[in-house]
């Protein structure tokens, strides 16, 4: 084989697979994973805006931020919903698949809720007792005025959002070994529902046939159940951004998505799913 | 008649009896029920738990195989498939905060440890942490993963500089939450991987698992990702290497060919050098990046001393430690082409001896005045700067499947006129080329690879 011959290849090889692949066209196909927390949300969103956007298919399915983010990563999903910021080693990830940072899409707002059973004596709870719940230094439900019984723990799998921003601003350490960790914030709910001693949390959204216990910042602070006008005015303490991830900056379909549901008539949609818009 | 009707009557009593006492009662079944749901329960938990100390072992790895055609006539095979790597990750994090990583290459013929580490991250601020045992050197591309590379090997000089990419010892990270910046600083026993010959040409640095010398390298590298808006991001920084080697000659010459210093035995040859890198990030036509590393500094060889030779009262001259001063770099192009497809190409140079240029070598040369007991010392091939120019070609049948064709052109700085420096080489059959490549010229070492990368 004479070199000028592999030289050859190799330049012909490159320039084709750059002519051949640089102009792909984007077919307007919309495949969204991730966030549990945004789920119902996000096929809310898909079923309204295919309705007037026939030409549009747009796949939404869950699974948690973890893995919505890793498909985002591998090529498996144009958008990756979250209910966390991405961390810096997916970003790291992220850079070296497709060389890019990512475009963060803040869509919603959520106070993250904690759920009791309706005959908890206890209404409300401070953030640095909910974390000492679920680190399991408060075991008994006496401790915090509540009756003499153990207190069981509902929460989520670490592949969660919720588990991450929870135990990040909330728990701020391990989860309790006992804690039973449930596949998806519905489960949470049920499992709630069904036990007078457990505690759980979870979206807004979801907070259905259970009692919504008031957190309070701390000891000397109101407590507050998440709502509207408590998450605006900063006063709820466990309050969150939802967001939508994509490789790069949106353009033709999904970009057209993405501003409706950034639009007023997205936003009504959030209102609607038990979320906070978030202007 | 009546006798028949009554054993009759008699036989459906029973069989009436019977029935009713083997039925259970609804409150029965259910306790049955309960029973069978507890004991599943209980069993479930026990799963679960087991569940969760498998959770906590991750298990990654990645195997290359190619084909590679050399053009360099002194090549010989000039074709071959080979595995490039086989590598397993084993990752166990028993509790938050506390982490083993073990990686093991299967490559044919050798099974060696590449990563063997613990690192201890601290539980409060969650911004320290301490790495101990075999590691990756910090610097952009060596801790840049050769299953994520955009070019079939690292750069020249980083090849050089840090070969195995991995050394022994200990760093501390700093990686404070919320601010973009990094910081590690490593305790390196500093001779991993590096040849140190005695006076027979045995290579004294074979213990992988122990230093050479008492002396430790310390390697510090700070980063910082700024964020471009919607343009992208650029992440910069700089590192630097401060270590040294036993001496095991007497004199250290210079990389001029006309400094020498007089040593100790054990005296320390210093090793010093410092790299600025920057890389782009570009949210343009589906993400483009601009990557480089700039280093210069002073390395070292060490030499040996003169020693009597086998049953003759006659001395083999030894041979000096040498420093050089050395310069290099690296610039990448990278620009993803559709969601499957990546293009790239490097162009990366390194330049040895900064001393002395192409046009002295061979005559650049250090003289000894006492030719038996120090080696006169000629500049050479080794001095002579290379500079690559790879293009790469990639795509992705998914996350786990990667082919890529990669061609690298290699240019040698030329001496000064030819015949200056040759070298023979024998050809496939067996035929000597005498002074077959002559340094004058650039000596065709084009490189083509064609990989397929499965990882997991």
């Amino acid at each position: 084989m004479k070199s000028f011959n592999i030289k050859k290849f190799a330049v012909v090889a490159i320039l084709l697979g750059m002519v051949g692949f640089a102009f792909a066209p984007a077919a307007d196909r919309i495949t969204v994973k991730g966030s549990d927390t945004l789920v119902i949300l996000a096929q809310k969103w898909a079923e309204v805006y295919m309705k007037s956007n026939p030409n549009t298919a747009i796949q939404v399915t869950g699974g948690g931020s973890g893995t919505g983010i890793s498909a985002l990563i591998n090529g498996a999903t144009d958008v990756a919903n979250a209910s966390r910021k991405m961390k810096p080693s997916e970003r790291e990830k992220l850079k070296a698949r497709y060389n890019t940072l990512g475009v963060e899409v803040a869509c919603a707002k959520d106070g993250i809720t904690v759920y009791l059973h309706p005959s908890n004596k206890v209404t409300e709870l401070s953030v640095k007792q909910l974390g000492e719940i679920y680190k399991g230094n408060i075991k008994n439900w006496k401790e915090v005025g509540g009756a003499d019984a153990d207190i069981r723990l509902y929460g989520r799998e670490n592949s969660s959002g919720t588990y991450v921003f929870f135990q990040e601003n909330v728990v701020k350490g391990d989860y309790a070994p006992n804690c039973q960790t449930l596949p998806g914030t519905a489960a949470v709910v049920n499992a709630v529902k069904k036990d007078v001693n457990g505690i759980g949390y979870g979206g807004a959204a979801y907070a259905e046939g259970i009692e919504i216990c008031k957190v309070k910042k701390d000891d000397n602070s109101p407590a507050y159940v998440a709502s509207a006008e408590t998450i605006k005015n900063n006063q709820y303490p466990i309050t969150r951004y939802l967001y939508m991830y994509l490789k790069n900056k949106p353009t033709g379909a999904l970009k057209s998505y993405i501003d409706w549901i950034l639009s007023p008539e997205g936003q009504k949609l959030v209102v609607e799913a038990g979320y906070f818009p978030i202007k | 008649m009546k006798r028949i009707s009554l054993i009759a009557l008699v036989f459906v009593s029973v069989l009436f009896f019977k029935a009713n006492a083997q039925e259970p009662t609804t409150d029965e079944k259910l306790t049955e029920v309960n029973d069978k749901i507890n004991g599943l329960t209980e069993r479930l938990a026990n799963d679960e738990a087991d569940l969760f100390k498998l959770t906590k072992i991750k298990v990654s790895g990645y195997m290359q195989a190619q084909y590679q055609y050399f053009e360099n006539p002194s090549v010989q095979p000039n074709n071959y498939f080979s595995l490039r790597r086989a590598r397993v990750k084993f990752t166990y994090e028993m509790i938050d905060g506390v982490k083993f990583v073990l990686t093991p290459e299967f490559v044919p013929g050798n099974l060696s440890v590449k990563d063997a580490y613990v690192v201890l991250n601290d539980r409060w601020s969650k911004a320290f942490s301490i790495w101990a045992g075999k590691f990756n050197r910090p610097n952009y591309e060596v801790e840049y993963s050769s299953s994520s590379r955009e070019l079939a090997e690292r750069s020249t000089i980083i090849r050089t500089l840090y070969p195995g990419e991995r050394a022994i010892g200990a760093k501390l990270e700093y990686n404070p939450l919320n601010v973009p910046f990094h910081f590690q600083l490593a305790l390196l026993n500093g001779a991993d991987g590096i040849t140190i010959n005695n006076a027979s040409g045995t290579n004294l640095n074979t213990t992988e698992n122990k230093d050479f010398d008492n002396y430790k390298d310390i390697m510090v590298r700070a980063t910082y990702n700024l964020q471009l808006g919607n343009f992208g991001g650029l992440d910069f920084g700089a590192h630097g290497y401060f270590g040294s080697y036993k001496s095991n000659a007497l004199k250290t010459l210079s990389s001029n060919y006309t400094t020498i210093e007089d040593v100790k035995f054990g005296d320390a040859v210093k090793r010093n050098w410092a790299g600025g890198e920057f890389q782009l990030f570009a949210d343009i036509l589906g993400g483009l990046s601009v990557k480089g590393e700039y280093i210069a500094g002073k390395n070292a060889s060490i030499g040996y001393s003169p020693v009597a030779a086998v049953g003759t009262t006659a001395a083999i001259p030894g041979v000096a430690n040498f420093q050089n001063k050395f310069a290099g770099y690296y610039l990448y192009f990278i620009k993803n082409l559709g969601k499957k497809n990546q293009f790239a190409f490097r162009y990366d140079y390194y330049d040895p001896n900064t001393d002395i240029t192409g046009k002295d070598v061979t005559i650049a040369k250090y003289t000894s005045a006492d030719a038996t007991t120090l080696k006169s010392r000629v500049s050479g091939k080794s001095d002579l700067a290379t500079s690559t120019f790879g293009l790469a070609l990639h795509h992705y049948f998914d996350d786990n499947l990667r082919i890529s064709l990669n061609y690298d052109i290699v240019q040698n700085e030329k001496v000064g006129s030819a015949g200056l420096l040759t070298e023979d080489y024998t050809k496939a059959d067996g035929t000597k080329v005498i002074k077959g490549l002559d340094y004058s010229n650039v000596i065709n070492q084009n490189l083509l690879t064609l990989r397929i990368q499965a990882k997991f």
